[in-house]
């Protein structure tokens, strides 16, 4: 029964030791046991000869029984063995396992037994042998065993009642962060749903609640899919799972237009934030939203009057160059005027040369083209359209202003050089807007000359810029801008020029800004130099 | 000096309104060149021919107005319409000022350039003449011997012969023989025809006698 008990309480205790040495070790003992009933006395004698009598420590004197040693015993001394062996073992498994705790008891409990069983089997065998005269007495050996047992025992009732309290309190403050949480998630102004793995919503708070427009019955349980559009959701799926394979978060402000589904049918713009939460069992993508349906208004509205403002001033600038427009009209109505009377007038011969007149024809024709491309031109520059950003050649950009402005700086007797680098990758921009931009820069560039003696000469380029993307560039010889004002000029309302409302370079920086674009002035030997870099489009390189 | 059919003279940069303008001249009977810019003109004109000039006011580098002053340096009358795309007040007053004949704004009709055109050759036919006759009357004037010339003098400013002769210290009859052989080397029949003469040759009158 002891061995048993034993083998039981280090295997359950420790969760160690082999099985088979344990049946082993409980297989012998039960063959020593039957072998104590069915050999000699009983398996330590096979005969019991006489009485001896032996001395107790205090003087006791006790009978012990003497005779010829029964050899049926080694089963047990194997038994005993294998025993020590099976507990040893446990020890160590326990042992390697680490903690202090764990070294502690394989070293008491483990080294007890051993300690107990080794003594108690050698006494035995050396009383059987004679060799001692003493009772078989087990009692003092288990004593250690118990007693070792019991301190660990008293050790793991106390560490019982210790995790009791610390779960206990562990409880309270559970339930105390669940409770924050939940505040949390309540008070905060955006919506929250928690959607599990399977994609069920598990948790709403009321601003998803009237977001979508749902009580929190509807939405618990439910899966995500319902507040999702249904355009959206093919996108969705791949998003989620992309999402879920790679769990960064969605990068702000590259963030795509995304919609919520109300109730009602309708969709509501929202910016949306993804944080996945992980848990032993399950994992949860906390989604946080934002409707946005006033910011995008307010953005449209605030991108409306900047386009209404940036149109105003390209018609104000039209305005400027009216003569030079004219010009670049009239001069194709004047040619097909001329050629279209005067082929009347050869028509009204009797010799008509009608290859003549075909060659009037092919005039007209073509100066009719040139006419309505420069009105086409115009037109483009005065319409009040939607901005259109598109991939263009930044020199096209060059050559349309060149083509409305020639007039005008030659009425101003400005001498006008480009330098454009040919094969330049395309931007992405408006073509009127960034031609309104550098119209600016050159009549700036014009007035700049104005009071400077010397002949007025503008130079544009355009080029690689040094950063990548393109850069198109416009210097004069206006003597320069004063070093404290080259940032302060692309402010509005700032002017260096005696009629100027300075709005000019305002609106050509903000047309830059929003191209993605950067626009600066720097001085170069006797005048200004406005440098403009714009983004190569997608599809460049 | 001056002959043959008048000629019009076509400067613009634009070679499409230069092909037109040609055209148009040339159905109206008229023989046009064309010059792409100013310097090119200037290059190149017949200055002997009569004619007129169409000219372009805005071109790159060298402009309507002053290719005008280049001309009228180089003492040319030949009369100038300019034509412009858009004109503006102080540009043809300039202009005008500056002997234009005609200001005319582009796209014109045919009719008002064409007129346009006939008059400023008329007015070109017209200075040519008179010019001509200038070194007509110049030529008499520089076959007079100096005491003839003398003698035009006081007779421009009205004196009587006997006054002449008083002046220039000499007799009457001497004055009546150069008064005669004057007559007769001015090709002027009577006095008033020599008074005529010499104002157009631009030859002043002898002071008054003093006393």
């Amino acid at each position: 029964m002891i061995v048993l008990s034993i083998i039981g309480f280090v295997h359950f205790y420790f969760e160690a030791g082999r099985r088979w040495l344990a049946y082993a070790a409980i297989a012998f003992r039960l063959l020593a046991l039957l072998l104590n009933f069915a050999t000699g006395v009983n398996l330590n004698f096979q005969d019991v000869t006489g009485l001896g009598r032996a001395t107790l420590w205090g003087g006791v004197v006790v009978a012990v029984p003497v005779g010829i040693p029964n050899a049926w015993q080694i089963f047990a001394q194997i038994g005993n063995l294998l025993l020590v062996v099976f507990v040893v073992d446990a020890s160590i498994t326990l042992w390697r396992r680490g903690d202090s705790v764990a070294r502690r008891r394989a070293l008491l409990v483990g080294g007890s037994i051993v300690l107990c069983v080794v003594v108690v089997a050698s006494f035995g065998a050396l009383i059987v042998a004679g060799a001692v005269h003493a009772p078989t007495i087990l009692t003092p050996g288990f004593l250690v065993v118990v007693l070792a047992m019991g301190y660990e025992l008293s050790w793991d009732v106390i560490a019982a009642a210790q995790l009791t309290a610390k779960l206990r309190t562990s409880e309270i403050s559970l339930r105390a962060s669940e409770e924050q949480f939940r505040a949390v998630v309540e008070s905060v102004p955006n919506a929250i749903l928690l959607v599990d793995g399977q994609g069920k919503v598990t948790l709403t708070n009321p601003q998803a609640q009237a977001l979508f427009g749902y009580a929190r019955e509807e939405m618990v349980g439910r899966p995500v899919e319902l507040l999702i559009p249904q355009w959206h959701l093919s996108a969705h799926e791949t998003y989620h799972q992309s999402y879920a394979a790679d769990a960064r978060p969605p990068v702000m402000g590259v963030a795509r237009e995304l919609y919520a589904l109300h109730k009602d049918g309708s969709e509501v713009p929202v910016e949306m934030v993804l944080k996945p939460m992980q848990t032993v069992d399950a994992s949860f993508v906390l989604v946080s939203l934002v409707d946005v349906t006033e910011r995008r208004q307010n953005e449209r509205t605030a991108a409306r009057q900047r386009d209404e403002i940036s149109h105003l001033s390209r018609v104000a600038m039209l305005g400027e160059l009216s003569g030079s427009i004219a010009h670049e009209i009239n001069q194709p109505l004047m040619g097909i005027l001329s050629n279209a009377q005067a082929a009347q007038r050869f028509l009204a011969r009797d010799d008509v040369n009608l290859d003549e007149v075909r060659e009037i024809l092919v005039d007209i024709v073509e100066d009719d083209k040139r006419a309505g491309e420069v009105i086409r031109r115009l037109r483009a520059l005065l319409k009040k359209g939607e901005v259109q950003n598109r991939p263009l050649d930044i020199n096209s950009v060059v050559d349309d202003v060149m083509r409305l402005a020639r007039n005008d700086l030659m009425n101003r007797d400005v001498a006008v050089s480009t330098e454009l680098t040919p094969d330049l990758p395309p931007v992405v921009g408006d073509q009127i807007q960034l031609q309104q931009v550098l119209l600016n820069l050159v009549m700036n560039a014009c007035e700049a000359m104005e009071a400077v003696s010397g002949t007025p000469q503008v130079h544009i380029r355009t080029r690689r810029a040094d950063g990548g993307g393109v850069e198109m560039s416009v210097s004069d010889r206006g003597g320069g801008i004063p070093p404290g004002d080259l940032e302060r000029i692309f402010e509005p309302f700032v002017t260096t020029k005696e009629h100027g409302i300075g709005l000019g370079l305002s609106i050509c920086h903000t047309i830059i800004i929003a191209h993605g674009g950067r626009l600066w002035a720097e001085n170069i030997g006797g005048g200004a130099m406005f440098r403009c870099t714009l983004p190569l489009s997608d599809h460049a390189e | 000096m001056t002959s043959g059919t008048p000629i019009v003279f076509v400067v613009d940069d634009d070679a499409s309104v230069l092909r037109g303008l040609k055209r148009l001249l040339r159905s109206a009977g008229f023989t046009a060149e064309t010059f792409a810019s100013a310097p090119e003109f200037l290059e190149r004109y017949d200055r002997d021919v009569a004619g007129c000039v169409i000219l372009d006011l805005t071109m790159p580098g060298f402009d309507g107005l002053q290719m005008q002053k280049a001309l009228a340096d180089r003492g040319s009358v030949l009369p100038i319409i300019f034509l412009t795309g858009h004109g503006d007040i102080a540009t043809s007053v300039q202009a005008m000022k500056g002997g234009a004949v005609d200001f005319l704004t582009k796209p014109v009709n045919d009719e008002e350039l064409l007129t346009a055109v006939r008059m400023a050759i008329q007015r070109c036919e017209a200075l040519y003449q008179a010019r001509e006759e200038i070194a007509i009357i110049r030529r008499r004037v520089a076959t007079l011997t100096p005491r003839e010339r003398e003698v035009l003098t006081h007779l421009l400013s009205g004196k009587l012969n006997k006054q002449i002769a008083a002046d220039l210290g000499t007799v009457e009859h001497t004055i009546k023989v150069h008064r005669a052989r004057v007559m007769q080397k001015m090709q002027a029949h009577t006095l008033a025809a020599l008074v005529r003469l010499a104002e157009r040759a631009g030859i002043d009158a002898a002071p008054p006698t003093e006393g």
